[in-house]
């Protein structure tokens, strides 16, 4: 007999979201809907109308986690509508934060997913605020990476949180070579513990996935080995940076692309019937409680070629580095591995930008309603904003964002885990459903 | 009233060893001397002080940049600048009499000019500025534990540009371009030109060109710098020293230790501090008349007072 159950809100991700699931007489999902419950704030809407300029400093505002991306994607694209190519040095800048900020990003979700793990070879959750020793050493390692991370946005990129340093056409101001000399000892310190995180990252994530069971709410649940596997492809656009429509071959392509309503991939509205008090966190939602996924559901749905994908870490890890693990394990493993290349990208850059450089575009054409879009890697994945300027104003804009491809991912992902589970596999995802939303 | 010299731990009259500092310095050479000295032992890595136009010249990426003050940049203009050497101080030293906005470097120094520990230099309201940054950081993350050296100049009121511009080229009959030196001191507007005119101005005729927002200030000598420096107090080519806080002590001792400055105890000078305290009591009294009248400003209605 089929019981529907619902965890809501989830926890330890960006944002509001709830799960709505299916379950077998075994505990096991059938049927899965991640639904995004942070409100829309309509930043596409009310971006329209203002000035180019405006515009990439309102879109950073869409995440706190990830505002490096969106200012990135939305300078990239108002460049690309408007045909500007921008200085050498000022694309070093960029990637200088972008590889920054997906160092720290990456590390701030091994902190989210922690708590999931154990410490090898005991049945020890990991408690990362906890004062014991082992489990200091794995979180002040953590804090001190993303302190690394967030210093080199901060001096590239005028700010951590809301860089304010890139700007349409280039960045407002280069860095001086005292900058760059800090920039650089702030790198190989990352270099070295970005390493030892792996590494222990790894080893727990293993141990994890050698598992037969973990304990929740008191209950000794089973690990399938197919945790989170789906069948929905992967889309990953570069294995750092990005793309844009001002390359010659962009390696995304905005026709297979489209955006439909939830309707298309989730359930109608239902009721809860069976509530698990004993679940963490105050339990499920009581029997009885009514859902509605498909309306309730604030992101829009974007496919490519008619089907969700999944994109993060792991997509660009299988995309351009061979990487063949799948589910959730795979997720986890590709996405503290990428904080290698990531330090690498970031030491490079540092080392090839001259701080004398210019960093601004002579003159910026005012655009002629042409559209143009630009690709972001961003930590979680592909994120493109489109748009079209004319006489320096935002005719039109669209953000495409990660979590938005991935929560219907996941939804079809959570079919065949244990339903105590469910909340560990979107946690796989690193969602942010505030971006998802926007 | 008492308080009108804020908290201090001593006060000396001081100018500075270093022979070349004397001849670019306004005063005793305090700020230039001790930012020199403090770049060269390590104990700050930058100072934000108040360049010009030819500091722009020859460094632009120092300075404050963007294309709203490009077209602002005119002779004796402040230009906020950061400056890492003593070559650099040298040529951004001496007085300019109207506004210079040095806190809107402040962060920016942290951020793409990677400093570690900040020297600024600047008026009573603007070391204000930095201690509530310091306190209430409100978009100022990561910027209140760089501040290594506050230094506060002594200020009785300021100036806009426009003002300076009318006052020199009009009232002093004197292109900007050819001045040397401004100074306020004994009662007079002085303007000291490059080929040796001395004009000097009532300071009766200044008053109508004061900054409005300088009624309100109730702080002449940099109460909350870690060091304050003035002329007034000491005699010519001296300055009149306050240091206040820790660090301003510690560094204070260090390079009189190093034989940065040569000292005198404030009491042997003349007019030492009966006139400072003098002065410092007109212009809070003053202001603060300013700002009790504020509050019956209108009928039935006050102006804001960021006092209370
Ligand atoms: S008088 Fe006060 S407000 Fe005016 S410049 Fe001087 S310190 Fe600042």
């Amino acid at each position: 007999m089929t019981r529907v159950i619902s965890i809501s809100p989830t926890i330890r991700h960006e944002g509001k979201s709830g799960l709505v699931l299916d379950v077998d007489e075994k505990g096991i999902v059938t049927r899965g809907d991640w639904v995004g419950l942070s409100p829309v704030r309509g930043i596409e809407r009310f971006c329209t109308g203002k000035k180019m300029h405006q515009v990439p400093k309102i879109a950073s505002r869409t995440c706190g986690i990830c505002p490096v991306p969106h200012v990135l994607a939305g300078v990239g694209a108002m460049e690309a509508s408007i045909g500007c190519e921008v200085p050498k040095d000022a694309l070093l800048l960029r990637r200088i934060i972008h590889s920054a900020s997906r160092l720290s990003v990456h590390a701030l979700h091994a902190f989210m997913v922690l708590p999931d793990l154990y410490y090898p070879g005991t049945d020890t959750r990991i408690n990362p605020y906890s004062p014991e020793p082992r489990a200091r050493a794995i979180a002040d390692r953590i804090q001190r990476i993303r302190e690394i991370g967030q210093d080199c946005v901060q001096i590239a990129g005028g700010e951590a949180i809301h860089p304010g340093n890139p700007r349409v056409g280039g960045m407002y101001r280069n860095i001086s070579p005292q900058a760059k000399t800090k920039l650089f000892d702030l790198a190989k310190e990352g270099n070295v513990l970005a390493h030892e995180h792996l590494d222990c990252m790894l080893a727990l994530i293993r141990d994890f996935s050698r598992r037969e069971w973990v304990e929740i709410g008191g209950a000794r649940v089973p690990v399938p080995k197919n945790l989170g596997y789906h069948n929905q492809g992967y889309l990953a656009t570069d294995p750092l940076y990005g793309t844009s429509s001002l390359e010659e071959h962009p390696s995304f392509d905005l026709a297979r692309y489209a955006e439909v309503s939830p309707e298309h991939w989730y359930r109608g509205p239902g009721e809860v019937t069976y509530g698990d008090p004993t679940y963490p966190g105050g339990g499920t939602l009581p029997e009885g409680t009514a859902f509605d996924p498909a309306r309730e559901m604030c992101p829009a749905v974007p496919i490519y070629d008619g089907q969700p994908v999944e994109v993060g870490a792991a997509a660009r890890l299988r995309r351009f580095s061979n990487f063949d693990e799948k589910g959730t394990i795979g997720q986890l493993v590709a996405r503290q591995m990428e904080c290698i290349p990531a330090v690498t990208e970031l030491e490079d850059c540092i080392d090839r930008l001259n701080p004398a450089g210019a960093v601004r575009a002579g003159t910026l054409p005012p655009g002629d309603g042409k559209p143009g879009w630009a690709a972001n890697e961003a930590p979680r994945g592909t994120l493109v904003h489109i748009t079209r300027v004319k006489d320096r104003k935002v005719r039109f804009f669209k953000m495409i964002v990660p979590t938005s491809w991935n929560m219907p991912t996941a939804g079809l992902a959570l079919a065949g885990s244990p339903w105590q589970l469910a909340e560990f596999v979107i946690r796989g995802y690193d969602p942010c459903i505030s971006c998802a939303s926007h | 009233m008492g308080a009108e010299l804020g908290k201090y731990k001593s006060c000396v009259s001081a100018r500075s060893t270093d022979k070349e500092v004397l001849k670019y310095a306004q005063d005793g050479g305090i700020v230039t001397s001790l930012f020199g000295y403090a770049l060269d032992t390590g104990i700050i890595d930058g100072a934000i002080v108040a360049a010009n136009k030819e500091f722009y010249a020859k460094y632009p990426s120092k300075c404050i940049q963007d294309s709203s003050n490009l077209d602002m940049i005119e002779p004796w203009r402040p230009i906020p600048a950061i400056v890492n050497t003593k070559a650099e101080l040298l040529a951004a030293a001496g007085t300019k009499y109207n506004i210079s906005p040095n806190i809107a470097l402040l962060k920016e120094a942290t951020r793409s000019f990677g400093l570690d520990k900040i020297g600024i230099v600047g008026t009573p309201c603007q070391m204000q500025a930095v201690r509530k940054a310091q306190l209430y950081p409100v978009g100022m993350r990561d910027v209140g534990a760089s501040i290594a050296l506050a230094v506060g100049i002594f200020c009785m009121e300021n100036f806009p540009y426009q003002s300076i511009l009318q006052l020199v080229e009009d009232h002093a009959a004197m292109k900007l371009e050819s001045v040397k030196k401004m100074e306020i001191g004994k009662g007079k507007f002085w303007v000291y030109g490059k080929r040796g005119q001395v004009v000097q101005l009532p300071l009766k005729v200044t008053h109508k060109y004061e900054q409005p927002g300088c009624h309100v200030c109730l702080d002449y000598v940099a109460n909350l710098g870690d060091i304050s420096t003035g002329s007034v107090g000491s005699p010519d080519g001296w300055s009149t020293i306050f240091v206040r806080s820790k660090i301003g002590e510690a560094v204070w001792a260090k390079a009189i230790a190093d034989g940065v400055f040569e000292t005198q105890p404030i009491e042997k000078v003349k007019p030492g501090l009966e006139l400072v305290t003098k002065l410092a009591n007109e212009k809070i009294t003053k202001n603060k008349n300013t700002l009790e009248a504020r509050k019956t400003f209108g009928v039935g209605k006050a102006l804001r007072n960021p006092y209370i």
